[in-house]
């Protein structure tokens, strides 16, 4: 490669120590006419200052929060641990963020939200549906049938004609009433918050639950029935409550409501977690969390967040 | 390399690289050497370049739906990242990370110095560091 001549190098130092003095605000009257006297004195000066901009420019042009997780991704100049890593590990975060943001079954849905996103949709026959973070369904009114693709809702029917939620673990049918079904790749929970709900699963004799009960549908059929508190407020209301939940398991569920990759240390894990936390700004939650436990939130960017066990300060 | 046609991507970069040179072939005084320096040179761009691709992808796939960028626009987008990506190349990380809040988060120098823990004196050099670097890369 031929170096360039000791005077652009000269003019190209010039010119980035200027625009780094202009930039720290710390920049006098004198040092801009400094600046442009400098600039005016030499092609070679000019030359160096427009080149500066036009690197400028080619920055601000980028989408912020994509160019900064793809430019400053963790250790971009570690090539050695990259060439071992990028056989096999490297590869999954990315299939599995993928494969986690971007079912097919999603998009053919009716409805949607993204990952973080809440809805509140009114249906045409008076009724209303709820969907929780990255949740999708299929409405089908004239059949009066809903069908979770995937995710959480909640379904609020008022009238007497019911509405039937269609699961891959079982059917739940509403009438007069309210219910919240959760879908997972193993199961789904149902809650019902008022009236009573029959419930078909895929194995086994239908059941009714009532106002205050919960069960979780599994492909072996329903396990037991159990009591949870109807007033206690959740995602409906936009609120995530923890009480002396560990903290793993929080962050579980935290995460997601989080678009990008959340991580944290396994010694974490059994820390215990008690509040109620606004989820309309996740960012917030992880900076509470670090005012009330001993962890650090390290935050590379919006969509790459790691937690670590606090140092000891000696 | 993991894989035979990554390999031969990369062998026919080499000779691409080589007749696109400046010097002449004939006038190399160890060709064989040459070619190792330039095929290990491109080896290393290859996985920089592939770990900007899977930052990147990630990055895309955690978008919400209705801020995703065309399919078009997604290889403009990683075209210039890779570019910038390998303008910034050889900058220490704090260097690196300082000008990247600077340029694409509108940080202030204050808050760069707040967040690294170093002073605003220490931010300044590393602009204009990171500014010089850039500006001889593309020279």
């Amino acid at each position: 490669m031929n170096s360039p001549a000791a005077d652009v190098r000269q003019a190209v130092r010039a010119a980035a120590q200027w625009l780094a003095l202009l930039e720290s605000g710390g920049a006098t009257d004198q040092d801009r006419a400094n600046l442009q006297r400098w600039r005016d004195s030499c092609r070679s000066h000019e030359h160096a200052w427009q080149k500066a901009q036009a690197l400028r420019q080619r920055f601000a042009d980028l989408p912020p929060a994509l160019a900064m997780s793809s430019l400053d991704r963790p250790d971009p100049a570690r090539r050695v641990v990259l060439k071992r890593a990028l056989g096999a590990v490297a590869l999954v975060p990315a299939a599995w963020l993928i494969s986690r943001q971007l079912p097919l079954d999603v998009w053919r849905a009716d409805l949607h939200t993204a990952t973080g996103e809440r809805k509140q949709v009114p249906l045409a026959d008076g009724s209303v549906l709820q969907l929780n973070t990255a949740s999708a369904v299929d409405v089908d009114l004239p059949s009066h049938r809903v069908k979770l693709v995937e995710g959480e809702m909640s379904l609020k029917v008022p009238g007497a004609s019911p509405l039937m939620i269609q699961t891959r673990f079982g059917q739940v049918t509403v009438s007069q009433g309210e219910a919240c079904v959760r879908q997972g790749s193993r199961g789904c929970r149902v809650s019902v918050f008022s009236g009573a709900v029959q419930l078909q699963p895929l194995q086994g004799a239908a059941l009714t639950l009532r106002a205050g009960q919960q069960v979780d549908l599994q492909a072996a059929g329903a396990a037991a029935i159990q009591a949870f508190d109807v007033l206690q407020p959740g995602w409906r209301e936009g609120v995530l409550m923890a009480s002396n939940q560990p903290l793993g398991e929080f962050l579980r569920e935290l995460d997601s409501y989080r678009p990008g990759v959340l991580r944290w240390a396994p010694e974490l894990e059994a820390l215990r977690v008690t509040g109620s936390f606004r989820l309309d700004d996740t960012d917030r939650i992880l900076a509470l969390l670090a005012a009330s436990l001993p962890l650090e939130v390290q935050m590379r960017t919006r969509y790459w967040v790691t937690l670590t066990p606090r140092k000891k300060v000696a | 390399m993991g894989n035979a046609c990554d390999a031969a991507d990369l062998s026919q970069d080499t000779f691409l690289r080589l007749l696109a040179s400046s010097q002449r072939i004939a006038d190399l005084q160890e060709p064989r050497a040459y070619l190792l320096t330039v095929g290990k040179r491109l080896v290393s761009n290859f996985y920089q370049r592939r770990s900007l691709e899977q930052a990147y992808l990630s990055a895309l796939a955690s978008l919400p739906e209705e801020c995703a960028p065309s399919p078009e626009q997604r290889w403009l987008l990683l075209e210039t990242l890779q570019a910038l990506d390998e303008l910034l190349d050889g900058l220490p990380r704090a260097v690196r990370r300082a000008f990247l809040w600077s340029q694409l988060e509108g940080l202030t120098y204050q808050q760069i110095a707040e967040r690294l823990s170093v002073s605003e004196r220490t931010i300044k050099r590393y602009m204009a560091q990171a500014y010089e670097h850039c500006l001889l890369v593309d020279l």
